[in-house]
């Protein structure tokens, strides 16, 4: 596990200057990523209007009432207020390399909540391996990052992926719709497409992150292999050669253009990430590119 | 069947150090290696075969047996595996040709050949008894051991160095010569052959150091010893006349009878000498000579009559003339100072009346007394009481009735000098500069003032002889401490000898200091020297001239004389001696390195071809077959 900061000062500073979006209308929700013209409760003064019988007495202006002594009713701008949750993979397949895909894995986290910190969205996190596990709120603004940084470099890594069964929990959990970041490395042998688009049919906009290591997609051995799945012990023996890698390879892909499929398809997004590439890069280009955050 | 270049234990080190690395790795290679992933849906996807193999079963034996036989090829091939037997491998021998001086010498059998005539004969002899295949090395031994040759195979050109081999002037060291022979076949040690040594033993000194080696063969030239030789001639300056040379010569007898020789002494072609000598055998008869002459020339000493070795019964040495110093006194009272300039040897005084004063453009030594020359002398001068505007050391004060105080010391100027209660009656007082050497003073500063440089200059202020120090006995030592100080190669003691070539050693005074002492050749060239104490020892391997200084002294080394032996090494019993008999036990040998390479070679070439380049071919191959077999076998 990584003893000093997931994220340094000067990667902090850049992304201040941007903003998690997202693209769905949620049902019961107000407002949208954009600034509302209409408007309600919020904290950021609009404008004024006379008062009107039935209005809050607590909008009323009472400054200018003792000067004009005439009501008039402060208007504030409507903030949106739809619920941003994120799901971070800790299962045992995170663990490759060494656990460094899991270590970007947080990192990726940090930074996407620090986003969010920065333009006062509350972010619900919670982990998940074979059930969802504890999770934490962040919000209140960048000062609150800190909680969210020894959170993440808290989490550990263990059990098996079931995504099938972590999807019941969090509908039955998180009933209001919303955007749900899922970063994982998508590997269930039960498959997670399924789940994945209960998800979208309840009326979440799905932004999955798959987050894979070189070893993942190429992997380095040839010759005979004794492999052992890292979270079942399924072992097999074969073995590899060129042609195989080129096999395997080929057939990852394939499982990625799946999930980004499934995730267009419904509205969503999809980023692929290469546990090789630096996170700056995946920051401000993939993830910038798909509209993720700008 | 056996190596030429590794023995059988080097061997079997060399395939087991090769071959366990090999089946290890071979082994590893195609050892199944256990990796945890992700998962392994996509590993599935790859469509790959499982492995039916037991993993105990060496897979591919061929492969690796090929691997192993290939490997012990190439190895045999290093180890140069021949047919036939070690006595048919060409070996290199080291022949050691006695060069040194006495073999100069008849061979007393035929009195128009000498012994390095035989010696060749046998070194030619023993070189057509070599098998074709051997090479040969020749060394000329003389007070140096010398390649004439590499180890060669060209008979031609080995008879050539043989036939080009001549008598040196320095005496036989055999240790050496061995010892060289050895270190040069230690290089080749498969190859080793044997140490031929050829001519008669007669060494330098017998340190019997070390045993000669196993594989020394001894052709030895038989000699006559029947000789009677100068061994050293040395002359020097007497020290009673230095008009006289003291001749020293050393005669010894070589052989075994009583000799009965006459040493004559010539000097420019006339006799100067001659002495009857009758030498008891094995000892040395030292006789002396004296020579009267200033010239220089040529000093020949011949004994007679000749023997079989002529190159010792005659010396030529060079003797110098002895050198003068040319003084000018430009005085006009000359015999105030004629009784001190003519008490010093070596040194001819001219006296010219002031008005004579000419400028020497040779720059030889003037004496200035009391006047101003019209123009400065060119060469070393010394002053005396010159006009105060004329001193080339100016003058501070004149004073009158001053008692004289002190001489210098620690200057050779100074040497020896003391005077008591003198009282100068008149005499200049001079300002000196720091580096000026102030002779004699008085309590007010420097009365006689030297003043070093490319001229030298001596400044008296006031008149010697016509002062109370010329009842000095200072007087005289003053003028000869100046003039040695202004030419110290007219007071240089010169002596000469004439001795053997090599070695030379020389006792230096005691008050000689090492760094002081200078060793040159004939041309100029310096000559490296060792000291050890006072001993000083140089190395001279050709005759020739060479010249030692060493403090005021010069000796002049003559090398004409041969160096000759003082003992007769006598090889041990065990050593082989005469031509040896190669030819009839060679059989011939093979050579086996250029088959075992190429079949080594073609083996680990089969060996890539069928097991590494085609190894994906086979491998997919195998997994088209494996098809047919049951899936993906999953062990949980």
């Amino acid at each position: 596990m990584p003893q000093g900061p997931l994220l340094d000062r000067q990667f902090l500073e850049k992304l201040e200057r941007l903003t998690i979006h997202w693209q769905k209308s949620f049902n019961g929700l107000v407002g949208g990523h954009n600034n509302s013209r209409f408007a309600g409760g919020g904290q950021e003064f609009l404008d004024h209007r006379h008062f009107h019988h039935g209005d809050d007495l607590r909008a009323v202006n009472w400054r200018a009432y003792l000067r004009l002594e005439k009501m008039f009713l402060k208007m504030f701008q409507v903030e949106p207020r739809v619920p941003v949750r994120m799901l971070i993979d800790t299962s045992e397949s995170m663990n490759s390399e060494g656990g460094f895909k899991f270590s970007y894995a947080r990192k990726l986290a940090a930074a996407l909540c620090y986003v969010g910190l920065v333009r006062l969205d509350t972010i619900a996190i919670r982990p998940f391996a074979a059930r969802l596990g504890e999770g934490m709120a962040c919000g209140g603004g960048r000062h609150r990052f800190s909680p969210v940084m020894d959170y993440l470099s808290a989490l550990e890594l263990g059990g098996r992926t079931n995504y099938l069964e972590v999807v019941r929990q969090f509908i039955s959990t998180h009933q209001q719709r919303g955007l749900l970041i899922i970063i994982s490395d998508f590997l269930d042998d039960a498959g997670c497409e399924r789940p994945l688009q209960y998800l979208a049919d309840f009326g979440h906009e799905l932004l999955l992150m798959q987050v894979w290591s070189e070893e993942d997609r190429t992997p380095p051995w040839l010759g005979d292999l004794d492999l052992v799945d890292a979270e079942t012990e399924a072992r097999l023996q074969l073995q590899f050669d060129e042609a195989a890698r080129d096999a395997y390879t080929r057939s990852f892909d394939k499982y990625r253009n799946s999930l980004q499929q499934l995730a267009l398809r419904n509205g969503g997004r999809y980023v692929g990430v290469s546990a090789a590439m630096p996170i700056e890069d995946i920051v401000f280009g993939s993830l910038v590119r798909s509209r993720v955050i700008a | 069947m056996y190596f030429l270049n590794l023995s059988l234990l080097q061997f079997l080190a060399l395939a087991g150090a090769l071959t366990i690395p090999t089946v290890l790795l071979y082994l590893l290679g195609r050892s199944r290696r256990k990796q945890v992933v992700a998962t392994l849906r996509f590993w599935v996807a790859a469509d790959q075969p499982a492995v039916v193999q037991r993993r105990k079963k060496i897979q591919q034996p061929l492969s690796l047996i090929l691997q192993l036989v290939s490997m012990l090829l190439l190895l045999l091939a290093i180890a140069q595996l021949r047919l036939g037997t070690p006595l048919a491998t060409p070996r290199d021998h080291v022949l050691i040709l006695d060069t040194s001086a006495w073999m100069a010498a008849g061979s007393g059998r035929n009195s128009h050949r000498t012994l390095m005539d035989e010696a060749r004969d046998k070194a030619g002899a023993y070189v057509k008894a070599l098998p074709a295949s051997d090479r040969l090395m020749l060394v000329r031994a003389d007070g140096l051991a010398t390649p004439a040759t590499s180890f060669e195979s060209d008979r031609a050109k080995l008879e050539r160095a043989i036939a080009q081999s001549v008598p040196n002037a320095t005496a036989l060291n055999m240790e050496q010569a061995l010892a060289f022979a050895q270190h040069e076949q230690v290089l080749s040690p498969n190859r080793t052959g044997e140490i031929a040594y050829i001519g008669p033993g007669r060494i330098a000194a017998d340190t019997g150091a070390a045993a000669p080696p196993k594989n020394l063969r001894v052709l030895a030239v038989p000699d006559s010893v029947e000789n009677c030789g100068l061994r050293k001639i040395a002359v020097r300056r007497s020290g009673t006349d230095p008009d006289v040379w003291d001749i020293y010569a050393s005669v010894r007898n070589y052989g075994t009878v009583p000799r009965a020789v006459t040493l004559s002494i010539t000097f420019g072609g006339g006799p100067a000498g001659a002495r009857k000598l009758n030498v008891p055998p094995g000892s040395e008869r030292e006789v002396t000579f004296a020579c009267r002459t200033r010239a220089a020339g040529l000093l020949e000493a011949t004994l007679s009559p000749h023997d079989a070795f002529p190159a010792d019964d005659h010396a030529v040495l060079e003797l110098p003339a002895e050198p003068e110093l040319a003084l000018t006194v430009y005085s006009n009272e000359p015999e105030v100072l004629r009784p001190i300039v003519t008490a010093l040897p070596r040194v001819r005084a001219t006296f010219l009346p002031v008005a004579e004063y000419r400028p020497d453009k040779n720059g030889s030594l003037v004496i200035l007394d009391r006047f101003r020359p019209p123009e400065r002398p060119m060469g070393n001068a010394i002053w005396i009481q010159p006009p105060a505007d004329a001193s080339p050391i100016p003058v501070r004060e004149t004073l009158e009735g001053v008692p004289f105080d002190h001489w210098c010391s620690g200057s050779p100027l100074c040497t020896g000098l003391h005077t008591k209660d003198l009282r100068l009656a008149s005499t200049y007082v001079f300002e000196g500069a720091p580096d000026d050497i102030k002779i004699g003073q008085v309590a007010n500063g420097p009365v006689i003032v030297a003043r070093p440089g490319q001229n030298k200059v001596v400044v008296f202020g006031f008149q010697p002889a016509l002062s109370d120090l010329r009842y000095e006995l200072a007087t005289p030592l003053l003028f000869g401490n100046i003039l040695r100080w202004m030419a110290p190669e007219l007071f240089r003691r010169s002596s000469a000898a004439a001795s053997s070539a090599g070695i030379v050693t020389m006792q230096l005074d005691t008050d000689v200091r090492p760094e002081d002492v200078t060793v040159q050749q004939q041309d100029g060239t310096p000559l490296p020297f060792t000291t050890r104490g006072q001993t000083m020892r140089f190395f001279s391997g050709t005759p020739g001239t060479v010249r030692v200084q060493s403090g005021d002294g010069e000796t002049v080394y003559s090398l004409t004389l041969p160096e000759l032996w003082d003992a007769k090494w006598e090889a041990p019993a065990g050593v082989r001696r005469g031509l040896p008999g190669f030819r009839a036990a060679t059989v011939l040998s093979r050579d086996l390195w250029e088959l075992l390479a190429l079949l080594g070679g073609l083996g680990l070439l089969a060996e890539w071809l069928l097991y590494g380049r085609s190894e994906g071919r086979i491998r997919r191959l195998g997994a088209r077959l494996a098809v047919l077999r049951p899936g993906i076998r999953k062990a949980s």
